[in-house]
C-alpha cells in the first residue's frame, strides 16, 4: 500500500551511510568475529595478497621499519603523480623545458605535483636501499626467500632506471648534462677494448651508448626513448616484478622472523598458552593446502593476530607517514630545474644524480673499472650473498648470530678508514698517471682506488670469514664495507668534488661562475 | 550465542574512527586537488584578441573584411558588429557573395547577417564580441561569442 | 596483551592531519597567497577610481582575475608579465604606482604586446609569475631581466641601429661611437675584423653568467653588471687581463655595455625584421672600405697611440713600436709595412691584420699606409751616405758578442724581443731589407728608444761593426739558428762551433 512503501523509502534513505558502509563488505556488514575478519581479508581483491594471519613479531616497528612498505608507498605516489603530470608535459626538445615552466608558474597544483613527485622518487631510491640492508642484517635471505632476494636486486636496478630515465625528462642544464655523463659511463668498456685494441671487432660501450642514445649526442632521440622508458616500459617491468615480490612474501612464509622457542608459552588474550614451532612455509591459508610439514590441527594462534585490523594499520600508517613526509618536503622544496639544456655550456661539475654519484667518482679514477666492472661486481656479489650462506639460524632479528653486532661495528670502521683514506691519499698525491705519464691504460684499469677498495674490503672479509668461522660474519662484514663505502663516496662526490672535480672542503669555495 | 560461535571482538574505538576518518578525508582533499589539475588555468595558444583600429575609421554602413583575423566588421547606425568568416558546416572561410556569404566547399550560403539561407551548414554564421581597448581602439574577441544581432555602441 | 596495532593508528592519524594541513597550506599558498591575485585585486580597485566614463565601466566589467598571457609561437616566447601588468596598456594608468602603471612613450604603438611579448625586449623570464623569477637575477635563467635604461640594446636584433631616431637610442649611439674612438678593434674582433689579442665580441649579448668570471663581481651576478664593471676596470673583474683601463665615464661605461649587450645574432623571424635590418645584414657581406685614417683610429691607436713616438706600455712591459715615427717612414718601403700589417709579427701582440685574419680590407691596408706615411714630417733621416757596410761581407761570431753587448738588453737573447721589437721574428726577418737594417742601427729612431749607433760625431759602429751584426741578426731569422743560438748563448761556445 502506498503508505508502507513511501515510509520504507524514507526509512531506506534515513539509513544510506550506513548500509552504503556495510554493503562495502561482501559480508554485508563490518567483520565482528575472527571469522568474519579472516573472511574480510580472504575475499577482498586488494587484501587478499595478505595472510589472514600474521606473527606478532612482524608487527614490531622496529623490526622492518616499514621500508618495503614505504618504497611501495612512494612508488604508489610516484605512478599517481607522474600520470597528472604526463597531462602537460611535452616529450620534445623544443617544447619539453617550458612545459615544466608551465607547470610549475601556471597549472593548478602544479608546482605542488612536481615537487611530490621528484620527492617521492628520491624517497623511493633512498627506501629501497634502506630496505636491502634491513633484509641483509636480519638474514631474511636465507632459505626459503633466496629467489625474492634476487627479485628484490631487480626491483633497485628498476628503481635506478626509473630514476634516471626520468631525470633527463625536463630537458635543463641539470638534466642534459648528467644524462651525458651517465651515457659515457655506459660507454665506459671502451676504455678497456681500446687499452687491449679490440674496439673495432668488439665495441660494446659504443653499442650499450647509442642504444640508450639513439645517436652519439643527447638530443630528441634520447629524450624519446628515455621518456618511453621511464612511463611505460619500466613501470610495467617493476610491476610485474613487485608482484612477483609480495607473492613470494607470502609463498615464503611472510616476512622473515625469528623462531619462536620450543615448548615456550605465548601470551594470548590474557592467558598463557603453548606455543608450536612455526614452519617457515605455515601461510593460514583458510582454503588452501600448504606445504609443510604438520598440518595446524587444534593449535593455537602461535603468537599470531588476526591481519584485519592490525597489519592493515600498519601498513595504512606506513603509506600516510610516506605521503605526509613526501608532502612536507614538496611544501618547502621546490623540484631543481635550471637553465635550459645548453650543449655549448656544460655545467662544470657535471654531477649525476646523487645515486650515481659514488660511481662517478670510480669513474673518475678509471671508466672501466668504476663503470661496468664495480657494478658489476656488486649486483652479482649481493646476488651470491644467499647462496653462499646457506646456514640456517637468526632471521627475522638484527644482528640475530653471535658476534654480528661486533663484527658489522669493525668493519664499519675499517671500511672508514680504509676509503677515507684512500681518497685523501689520491686528493693530495694524484694516481698512477700523475707519476707516470706514459703508464699503459691496462694498469690504471687493474690498480686505482675503486679496484684497490674491492680487493681491500674481499681480504678484509676473508680474514673475518677465516678468523671467525662463519660465512654469515663473512657476508655481514663485507656487506658492510660496501654499505660504508657506497655512502662515503656518494657523500664525498656530492659535498667535495668541484668544478673540473678538483676538491673543495665545502661548495662555498667553488670559484663563482 | 553458543559456546560454538567464535567470540566477538570489538574495535570501535575513537582513535580508529578518528585515524580512519582522517584518512579518507586526507585522500579525499588529495583526490580534489588532482582533479583540479586538467583544467587549464591559463588557456594555450595565440591571444584571438585582435585589435582592429579607431572606431572614426569605420564609417556608418560600412564594411570591412579581415582576412588575416577570419571575420568580417560592420557598422552601422546602431552601432559596429563582427561575423566571423569560418563556415559552421566543416570550417572553410566564406566568401562575400551578392546578398551575403558563400561558402566555396559544400555550398552553404549565409544572408549579409550570416543567418542560413541555404546550404549543408547547421548554424548561423558566430557573431563575435567587439569592444574596445584601454586605449580606445576597437578589439574582436573571436574566442566570445555574442548573440545575433548585438551591437557594440560607440 | 596489548593491542599491537594502536600505535599504527596513532601513526596513522598523525600522518593524515599532517596530510590534510599541508595539502590546504598548498591550495591556499596558490590560491589565495599568489603575488599575482594581490596585484590584480589592487588593479581591481585602480579600475574602479578610474570609471568615470562609458569606456571606464566597460573596462571595469570586463575585468577578471585570472592569469593572463602574451604566447608568440614565432617568436617561442610566452610572456606573463600582463598578469601583474594590467595597465601596460591603458593610457589612463600614467599615474599609478608599478605594476599598474602604463609602458612610457609610445613604443607599444608599434610593437603591440599580442604581437611582440616583452621578453623580446626585455629579456627576463617570460613564463614566471613572481616578480622575483620573473627579474631572474638570482634564479637559474640565462637572460634575466635588463635595468631600463640598457633596453634600447636589444632594438637591434631587429633593427639597424643607424636607421633609428637617436634620441630613442643614446646609450646605443654613444657605445658605437666609443668603441671606435677607443679604438677597441685593436685587440677585438667584431664583425671579423679586429686583433686577437682580446675575445672576439661578436656575440656578446648571447653570454650567459656561466661563461664570464664573476669570481671578483658584486651582486648582481649579471652579463650587463659584468660589462659595466670591466669597463670600468679590466683588471679588476679579470685577473690578468692584459686590457688598460679605457677611462670612461660612469655614463659611458653604461654605453659601452648597452653596445656589448647589443652584439648579439639572434634568429628572429623575418616577419619581424624591419626593412633596414635587412639592408644592414646585407651590406655587412660587402662592406664598404673605410679610409686609412679611420682604420688607424679605430685598429691601432689602442696600442700605438699617434704613433709618432714609442709609448712604454706598462701591461705588455715593452717598448710599443712609432709606426708613424718619421725615422721609420724614412727608411721603410710600402712593401715592409704591407708584410708587417698584414701578417702582423706571429708571437708578439701584434696581429695579423690581412683580408683572411685582422679582416682588413686590401684597400684598406693600402689607405693606412698611406696615413702612416702622412705622419712623416720635419726632419727625417740625414740622407744617405755611402753604405759601405752593404758591401762587406760580416762575422756572425764578431757580430754575436756585439749583439750582446749593445742590442740583447732590449731586444733579447736571441732577439727574441722584450722591452723592443723582435728582430728574430720571421715576418721582420723576411720583410725587412739589409739596408733597412743598416739604416736603422745607423741612424736609430727619432722619438724612440733605438739609439743611433753611426752618428758623425761618436761612431759607437764601424761599418764593419755593423756588417756583423747584421749578419748575426740574418741568423735568427732561421730556426735552426735561433735553437742554436740559445743553446750556444748559454754554453758559452762560439755559434757553429762545436759543443
Amino acid at each position: 500500500m502506498a503508505e508502507t512503501a513511501t515510509r520504507e523509502f524514507l526509512h531506506n534513505l534515513h539509513e544510506l551511510p550506513h548500509t552504503v558502509k556495510d554493503a562495502c563488505f561482501r559480508l554485508g556488514k563490518e567483520p565482528e568475529s575472527e571469522r568474519e575478519e579472516s573472511h574480510a581479508t580472504f575475499h577482498n581483491l586488494f587484501l587478499h595478497i595478505h595472510s589472514v594471519r600474521v606473527h606478532l613479531r612482524t608487527l614490531k616497528p622496529t623490526l622492518t621499519f616499514g621500508l618495503g612498505l614505504m618504497a611501495t608507498a612512494s612508488f604508489i605516489i610516484t605512478i599517481i603523480t607522474g600520470v597528472l603530470l604526463m597531462v602537460y608535459y611535452k616529450p620534445s626538445t623544443d617544447l619539453a623545458y617550458q612545459s615544466i615552466k608551465d607547470i610549475h608558474f601556471t597549472v593548478s597544483t602544479g608546482r605542488f605535483i612536481r615537487n611530490i613527485h621528484r620527492w617521492s622518487a628520491q624517497l623511493m631510491v633512498l627506501a629501497v636501499l634502506l630496505h636491502m640492508a634491513r633484509v641483509f642484517f636480519t638474514a631474511s635471505y636465507k632459505k626459503p626467500r633466496e629467489f625474492n632476494w634476487l627479485v628484490g636486486l631487480g626491483l633497485l636496478v628498476m628503481t635506478l632506471a626509473l630514476s634516471f630515465t626520468g631525470y633527463l625528462l625536463p630537458w635543463d642544464q641539470l638534466a642534459y648534462w648528467a644524462i651525458t655523463i651517465g651515457s659515457n659511463i655506459a660507454n665506459s668498456p671502451r676504455e678497456m677494448t681500446d687499452a687491449i685494441g679490440i674496439t673495432k671487432f668488439f665495441d660494446p660501450g659504443g653499442l650499450q651508448k647509442r642504444l640508450l642514445l639513439g645517436a652519439n649526442y643527447v638530443g630528441q632521440d634520447a629524450l624519446i626513448r628515455f621518456y618511453v622508458l621511464h612511463v611505460f616500459v619500466l613501470p610495467l617491468a617493476l610491476v610485474t616484478l613487485l608482484g612477483v615480490h609480495f607473492w613470494r612474501i607470502r609463498k615464503d612464509g611472510g616476512l622473515a622472523k625469528p623462531e619462536d622457542p620450543m615448548g615456550g608459552l605465548a601470551e594470548w588474550g590474557g592467558e598463557r598458552r603453548p606455543v608450536f614451532q612455526p614452519l617457515a612455509t605455515k601461510t593460514y591459508g583458510l582454503m588452501a593446502l600448504v606445504k609443510g610439514k604438520r598440518p595446524p590441527v587444534n593449535r593455537g594462534p602461535e603468537n599470531t593476530v588476526m591481519s584485519w585490523p592490525h597489519l592493515f594499520w600498519a601498513e595504512l600508517s606506513v603509506l600516510m607517514v610516506t605521503v605526509a613526509v613526501t608532502l612536507v618536503l614538496s611544501f618547502y622544496y621546490d623540484a631543481p630545474l635550471k637553465e635550459l639544456a645548453n650543449a655549448a655550456i656544460p655545467e662544470n661539475p657535471a654531477k649525476a644524480p646523487w645515486y650515481f654519484l659514488g660511481i662517478q667518482e670510480l669513474v673518475s679514477y678509471s671508466a672501466f673499472t668504476g663503470g661496468l666492472l664495480i657494478p658489476v661486481i656488486v649486483v652479482v656479489g649481493l646476488a651470491l650473498i644467499p647462496f653462499l650462506d646457506r646456514r640456517p639460524g637468526g632471521e627475522g632479528t638484527w644482528f640475530g648470530s653471535s658476534h654480528e653486532r661486533a663484527v658489522f661495528w669493525q668493519s664499519l670502521f675499517f671500511a672508514c678508514a680504509v676509503t677515507v683514506g684512500m681518497l685523501a691519499f689520491t686528493v693530495n698525491y694524484g694516481w698512477l698517471r700523475n707519476w707516470f705519464p706514459n703508464i699503459h691504460q691496462l694498469w690504471i684499469i687493474a690498480i686505482n682506488p675503486g679496484s684497490l677498495l674491492v680487493l681491500i674490503f674481499a681480504a678484509w672479509s676473508l680474514f673475518i670469514l677465516k678468523r671467525k668461522d662463519s660465512v654469515r660474519l663473512s657476508a655481514v662484514s663485507l656487506f658492510t664495507c660496501f654499505l660504508v663505502g657506497f655512502t662515503l663516496l656518494t657523500y664525498f662526490a656530492t659535498v667535495h668534488r668541484g668544478p673540473n672535480w678538483h676538491f673543495y672542503w665545502w661548495p662555498s669555495q667553488w670559484p663563482v661562475h | 550465542m553458543s559456546r560454538l560461535d567464535p567470540p566477538r571482538v570489538s574495535r570501535r574505538s575513537f582513535l580508529s574512527l578518528a585515524s580512519l576518518g582522517s584518512f579518507f578525508v586526507a585522500m579525499g582533499t588529495a583526490a580534489a586537488g588532482m582533479f583540479r589539475l586538467p583544467n587549464p588555468a591559463v588557456l594555450p595558444g595565440p591571444v584571438r584578441r585582435f585589435k582592429l583600429g579607431a572606431p572614426d575609421e569605420f564609417s556608418s554602413g560600412s564594411e570591412t573584411a579581415f582576412a588575416e583575423q577570419n571575420l568580417v566588421l560592420f557598422r552601422d547606425d546602431e552601432g559596429f558588429y563582427a561575423i566571423s568568416s569560418t563556415c559552421t558546416h566543416l570550417g572553410c572561410t566564406v566568401a562575400r557573395s551578392k546578398d551575403g556569404f558563400a561558402c566555396p566547399c559544400h555550398g552553404s550560403r549565409f544572408d549579409s547577417k550570416g543567418s542560413v539561407i541555404g546550404g549543408p551548414a547547421p548554424r548561423p554564421l558566430p557573431w563575435l564580441e567587439v569592444s574596445r581597448a584601454a586605449n580606445g581602439d576597437l578589439i574582436v574577441n573571436a574566442d566570445n561569442e555574442v548573440p545575433e544581432g548585438t551591437r557594440y555602441r560607440v | 596483551m596489548k593491542d599491537p596495532s594502536r600505535i599504527y593508528r596513532w601513526l596513522l592519524l598523525v600522518a593524515s592531519v599532517v596530510t590534510i594541513v599541508y595539502l590546504v597550506g598548498a591550495a591556499v599558498r596558490e590560491n589565495y597567497l599568489a603575488q599575482w591575485r594581490t596585484v590584480q585585486q589592487e588593479y581591481r580597485s585602480i579600475l574602479r577610481e578610474k570609471a568615470t566614463d562609458d569606456r571606464g565601466r566597460e573596462l571595469l566589467a570586463k575585468f577578471r582575475v585570472e592569469m593572463k598571457q602574451a604566447s608568440i609561437p614565432a617568436l617561442g616566447t610566452v610572456d606573463r608579465c600582463v598578469t601583474c601588468h594590467n595597465g601596460i596598456d591603458d593610457p589612463r594608468m600614467t599615474d599609478v604606482p608599478q605594476p599598474h602603471r602604463a609602458h612610457p612613450g609610445h613604443i607599444l604603438d608599434k610593437h603591440p604586446v599580442d604581437r611582440f611579448g616583452c621578453t623580446v625586449c626585455h629579456h627576463g623570464q617570460g613564463a614566471a609569475l613572481t616578480f622575483n623569477e620573473a627579474k631572474a637575477e638570482d634564479v637559474f635563467w640565462d637572460y634575466p631581466l635588463l635595468p631600463s635604461e640598457l633596453t634600447e640594446s636589444t632594438c637591434v636584433a631587429c633593427h639597424d641601429a643607424e636607421k633609428l631616431p637617436p634620441d630613442q637610442i643614446p646609450l646605443l649611439v654613444t657605445g658605437m661611437k666609443l668603441y671606435q674612438e677607443k679604438s677597441c678593434g685593436s685587440c677585438h674582433k667584431l664583425g671579423g675584423r679586429g686583433g686577437t689579442l682580446g675575445p672576439a665580441l661578436d656575440n656578446e649579448g648571447a653570454k650567459t653568467k656561466h661563461q664570464l668570471i664573476m669570481t671578483n663581481l658584486r651582486p648582481p651576478h649579471t652579463m650587463w653588471n659584468w660589462q659595466n664593471a670591466h669597463f670600468r676596470d679590466p683588471g679588476g673583474v679579470v685577473p690578468d687581463s692584459q686590457m688598460r683601463n679605457p677611462t670612461v665615464t660612469r655614463r659611458e661605461a653604461l654605453a659601452l655595455t648597452a653596445y656589448m649587450l647589443s652584439q648579439w645574432k639572434r634568429d628572429v623571424p623575418e616577419s619581424y625584421l624591419a626593412p633596414d635590418k635587412i639592408e644592414q645584414k646585407y651590406r655587412a657581406l660587402h662592406p664598404l672600405p673605410l679610409t686609412g685614417e679611420q682604420v688607424y683610429k679605430q685598429y691601432c691607436t689602442a696600442c700605438h697611440g699617434n704613433g709618432s713616438y714609442t709609448r712604454w706600455d706598462k701591461k705588455f712591459n715593452r717598448f710599443i713600436p712609432a709606426i708613424r715615427g718619421v725615422s721609420l717612414i724614412a727608411t721603410a718601403t710600402s712593401e715592409y709595412f704591407q708584410s708587417n700589417i698584414e701578417q702582423g709579427r706571429p708571437g708578439t701582440q701584434m696581429p695579423a691584420w690581412g683580408p683572411h685574419a685582422g679582416g682588413l680590407l686590401p684597400e684598406e691596408i693600402t689607405g693606412v699606409i698611406e696615413y702612416l706615411r702622412s705622419g712623416a714630417g720635419g726632419s727625417g733621416a740625414p740622407a744617405a751616405p755611402a753604405m759601405t757596410a752593404l758591401t762587406l761581407r760580416g762575422d756572425a761570431n764578431k757580430g754575436l758578442s756585439l749583439f750582446l753587448r749593445n742590442c740583447a738588453g732590449c731586444h733579447g737573447m736571441n732577439g727574441r724581443g722584450g722591452l723592443a721589437p723582435e728582430i728574430g721574428n720571421p715576418v721582420f726577418q723576411r720583410a725587412a731589407t739589409d739596408e733597412f737594417i743598416i739604416r736603422t742601427i745607423r741612424n736609430g729612431r727619432i722619438g724612440t728608444a733605438m739609439p743611433a749607433f753611426q752618428r758623425d760625431e761618436a761612431p759607437a759602429f764601424s761599418d764593419r761593426d755593423i756588417a756583423d751584426v747584421l749578419a748575426h741578426l740574418r741568423t735568427l731569422g732561421e730556426p735552426k739558428g735561433q735553437k742554436a743560438m740559445a743553446q750556444n748563448a748559454i754554453l758559452g761556445t762560439p755559434p757553429g762551433g762545436k759543443p
